[in-house]
C-alpha cells in the first residue's frame, strides 16, 4: 500500500469534471423548522423503535408456537369443500357476490368499481391536492376512506358469517382442523399420521415363489429385467391386471405384439423347465397385481 | 483488524458518508414515542419492514424443503411441518407473518393517509407504497396456492374465475395465469416462480425506492 | 439532546481513568443487544430447521432378505436386492448389488461393488488379464476376493452389514471393510 496506516491524508479521487461534485450520499433534510428536540437515528431513536420490535417479536414467536400454520388435505379436484380465500381477500370475495357486481354486472363489479376504488387509492395525492393535512379539515377525503374501511369490515364480516353458517349447515369442519384431529387419533393408535400422496410402485407379489426362479431361467429377464421393471420389454409388475393366466400362457407360447416378443415357450423348455413350470409361471404372473 | 479492513475499503470507496447518513440522520420529536406516546403510529412502517425481513428469511429456509410439484408439494409441506424440527415454527412464521404484513401495512397506510403525509412533495412515495401494497397482496395470493391442499386449490380456482370475468382479456388472462386450461401442475410452478422470484424482485426494487425517497424528503412535519 | 449530538461527551470521557460509560456508548451497547436478540429470535428456529437432516438419528436401516445360504459358494456371486428407503417425503426403492461369498472357514460376507476410487461399479472376474479379482472398468482399480485394494483405489471395498436367519442371508447398510487385515 502506498499509504501507511499513519497517513491521515484522505485520498481524493479526481472524477469526471463534467459531473458536479455532490454534497454526500443524500443531503439530510433540515428539521430546524420542526418544533421540539430531534435526536440521532442510531443509537437513540432506533433503540426506542426496537424496544417495540422486541415486544412485537416475542408476541409473534408465541403466536407461531401456539398456533401451527393450517394445512388441509392434498388438493383433490372432486372434493366438496367451500372455497375460502385468505382473510384479507374476503371483502373482495364477498363484494363480487353482490347483485351489482355479479351476473349481468360482473364487468362493472370486476373492473368498474374495484378499478375506480383501487385507482383512487393509488392516485390519492393527485386527487386530494389541498395543502391541508389534518384529516378533520379534509372531510371529503377522510369520509371516503372511513366509508371504504367500514365497507371492508362489513363485507369481511359478511363473508365470514356466510362461510361459518354454510360450514355449520353442511356439517363440515375446516380441513386443517379435521386433519389435526385425525392425526391426533392416529397418533394415539400408533398409526402413521401422514396424508402424503403415495407414488405407486407395484411390488412383486410372492417374490419367493419358485416361479421367480423359472422366470430367471426361462430367459424372461433378458427383456423384462431381473426386477421385472422391464428393459427392452415392458414392466411385468402388475401384469396380472392386464392379462389373465390363459392370456399370459398364450403370449409365452405365441409371442406378443406382432413379433415384438417372440414365442418363448420352446426356449423355456430348452432351459430345463417343464410344461408344469411354465404353467405355474403363467399362473404366478397372473397374480402380479397392484394391491 | 476489522478497523483496518474497514479503513482499507473506505480509503478506496469512501463508504463512510453512506452509512453515517443512515446512522446519524436526525429524527424529529413529533415521531418519537418517548416524547409523545401517540407517536407510536409512526412505528408501523418499521414493523412492516421487520416482518418483511422475517418473511424473506423464513421463505428462503422453507424452499430448502419445498418442491413446487403437484404430487410432492403437499408431501413436502406436510413433511417439513410434521417431521422437521422447528418446521412448524418456520412455516408458522411465514404463514402468520403474511397476515401480519398485511395488517401492519394497512395500519401504516392509514397513518400516512390520515396525517396527510402523502401530500406534496411526497406524492411519488405514496404511489410506490401503494404498489408495494399490491405486490404484497400478489405475494399473498400466489403463496396461498403453494401447499397444494384443498383450500389452496379451490381458492385459486375462484381467483381464476374472477380473472376470467374480465371483459375481452379474461379467458387469455386466466389461461396465462393458469399456464394451461386447468388449475394444475403448470399453475403451481407459475405461482411458485411469481411468489419466489418475480414478485420479491419487484418488492425489493420498490422498497429501495421507498426508503431512498424517505431519506431524500425527510419525514413529514408535525400537524 | 443537542442537535450536534454527543461527540463532545465521548471526548470528555475518553481520558477518564475510571472508564465510565458514556450515554452514547450505553445506548449503542443496548441497541446492539436488542439487535442480537431480535436476530437470534428470528433466525435460530430457521437455522435449527435447516440443519435438521444432520441431527436426525441415523437408524440402523432395515435388513433385506437377499440369498439362501445353500447357494453361496467360495466363488463370489452377484445378488441384486431392493432396499426401500424414505428420502424425506419421498419413498423410493434403491436397487442394490452385493457380491456374496463365503471364505474357507465358512464365514459369509457381502461386498458392495461401489469402487472406492471414484464410485464406478466393479465386477468379479471381468478382466481376462486379472483372473479372480474384482476389476473396475473406469480406471482399472482391482480388488481381491475379500475386497482388498490392489491397484488405483485407496481403500478396500465396503461390506454390507450381514445377518443370517433361517438359512437366509439378510443385508443391511454398508460399512468399511473389516475382512481385510
Amino acid at each position: 500500500m502506498a499509504h501507511g496506516k499513519k497517513s491521515d491524508e484522505k485520498i481524493v479521487f479526481v472524477g469526471d469534471s463534467r459531473v458536479k461534485k455532490s454534497k454526500g450520499f443524500i443531503v439530510p433534510p433540515d428539521y430546524t423548522a420542526y418544533p421540539g428536540k430531534s435526536e440521532a437515528f442510531i443509537p437513540n431513536f432506533l433503540l426506542k423503535e426496537w424496544m417495540v420490535g422486541v415486544v412485537f417479536l416475542v408476541g409473534f414467536l408465541v403466536l407461531t408456537i401456539a398456533e401451527p400454520a393450517p394445512l388441509g388435505f392434498p388438493a383433490n379436484p372432486s372434493a366438496t369443500i367451500i372455497p375460502m380465500p385468505d382473510w384479507y381477500f374476503l371483502f373482495l370475495y364477498e363484494y363480487l357476490k353482490l347483485p351489482y357486481a355479479s351476473g349481468d354486472y360482473v364487468v362493472l363489479g370486476v373492473i368498474g368499481v374495484t378499478g375506480v376504488a383501487f385507482g383512487a387509492l393509488l392516485l390519492a395525492p393527485f386527487l386530494d391536492t389541498g395543502k391541508e393535512r389534518r384529516f378533520y379539515r379534509r372531510p371529503i377525503t377522510s369520509s371516503l376512506m372511513i366509508l371504504a374501511i367500514m365497507a371492508i369490515v362489513y363485507l369481511t364480516n359478511g363473508a365470514w358469517t356466510h362461510y361459518s353458517n354454510e360450514m355449520e349447515a353442511t356439517g363440515q369442519k375446516a380441513e386443517h382442523i379435521q386433519r389435526e384431529e385425525e392425526a391426533r387419533e392416529k397418533r394415539a393408535k400408533g398409526l402413521p399420521t401422514t396424508n402424503a400422496i403415495a407414488t405407486k410402485e407395484v411390488a412383486i407379489v410372492e417374490k419367493e415363489d419358485v416361479a421367480m426362479e423359472s422366470y430367471k431361467k426361462a430367459g424372461c429377464i433378458t427383456c423384462h429385467a431381473a426386477d421385472m421393471k422391464g428393459a427392452a420389454g415392458p414392466s411385468l409388475r402388475g401384469i396380472g391386471e392386464v392379462h389373465d393366466k390363459d392370456a399370459i400362457l398364450t403370449i409365452i407360447k405365441e409371442g406378443y405384439g406382432d413379433g415384438k416378443m417372440p414365442p418363448m415357450y420352446d426356449n423355456a423348455i430348452a432351459a430345463g423347465l417343464t410344461d408344469k413350470d411354465v404353467d405355474h409361471l403363467a399362473e404366478w404372473l397372473a397374480k402380479q397385481k397392484a394391491e | 483488524m476489522f478497523k483496518n479492513i474497514y479503513n482499507w475499503i473506505d480509503e478506496r470507496l469512501d463508504v463512510t458518508p453512506i452509512w453515517r447518513d443512515v446512522a446519524d440522520h436526525e429524527v424529529p420529536e413529533h415521531v418519537n414515542p418517548a416524547h409523545h406516546f401517540s407517536a407510536f403510529v409512526y412505528c408501523f412502517g418499521g414493523l412492516t419492514f421487520f416482518i418483511t425481513v422475517i418473511q424473506i428469511l423464513s421463505g428462503m429456509f422453507l424452499t430448502m424443503y419445498y418442491v413446487p410439484d403437484i404430487i410432492n408439494a403437499y408431501n413436502s409441506v406436510e413433511y417439513l411441518q410434521t417431521q422437521v424440527a422447528f418446521g412448524q415454527i418456520v412455516r408458522g412464521m411465514h404463514h402468520w407473518g403474511a397476515s401480519l404484513v398485511i395488517v401492519m401495512m394497512f395500519l401504516h397506510t392509514m397513518r400516512v393517509f390520515f396525517t396527510g403525509s402523502y401530500k406534496a412533495p411526497r406524492e411519488m412515495n405514496w404511489v410506490v407504497g401503494m404498489l408495494i401494497f399490491f405486490v404484497m397482496l400478489g405475494l399473498g395470493l400466489t403463496g396461498y396456492l403453494l401447499p397444494w391442499d384443498n383450500k389452496a386449490y379451490f381458492a385459486t380456482k375462484v381467483t381464476m374465475e374472477i380473472a376470467n370475468s374480465v371483459p375481452y382479456l379474461g379467458p387469455v388472462l386466466k389461461e396465462l395465469m393458469q399456464g394451461g386450461t386447468i388449475v394444475g401442475a403448470q399453475t403451481l410452478t407459475r405461482f411458485f416462480a411469481l411468489h419466489v422470484f418475480f414478485l420479491p424482485a419487484v418488492l425489493l426494487t420498490l422498497l429501495v425506492g421507498h426508503f431512498i425517497m424517505i431519506r431524500r424528503q425527510g419525514i413529514s412535519g408535525p400537524l | 439532546m443537542e442537535n450536534n449530538r454527543n461527540d463532545h461527551h465521548e471526548e470528555e470521557h475518553q481520558p477518564n481513568s475510571r472508564k465510565e460509560m458514556s450515554r452514547r456508548q450505553f445506548l449503542t451497547y443496548t441497541l446492539g443487544g436488542a439487535t442480537a436478540y431480535m436476530a437470534a429470535g428470528a433466525i435460530l428456529p430457521m437455522v435449527r430447521f435447516a440443519v435438521d437432516p444432520i441431527l436426525h438419528k441415523k437408524t440402523d436401516g432395515a435388513y433385506v432378505k437377499v440369498a439362501e445360504i445353500s447357494k453361496i459358494t467360495n466363488e463370489p456371486q452377484e445378488f441384486t436386492f431392493e432396499l426401500k428407503q424414505q428420502d424425506g417425503w419421498y419413498p423410493s426403492t434403491a436397487n442394490l448389488i452385493a457380491w456374496i461369498r463365503k471364505d474357507e472357514t465358512g464365514n459369509i460376507y457381502a461386498l458392495s461393488p461401489i469402487c472406492k476410487h471414484l464410485g464406478c461399479t466393479v465386477g468379479w472376474n471381468n478382466d481376462k488379464n486379472f483372473p479372480d479379482e474384482y476389476h473396475c472398468p473406469c480406471h482399472g482399480a482391482r480388488y481381491t476376493n475379500v475386497g482388498k485394494n490392489l491397484a488405483v483405489s485407496p481403500k478396500p471395498l465396503d461390506t454390507y452389514k450381514i445377518k443370517i436367519e433361517n438359512g437366509w442371508v439378510y443385508l443391511g447398510s454398508t460399512e468399511p471393510n473389516t475382512e481385510v487385515k
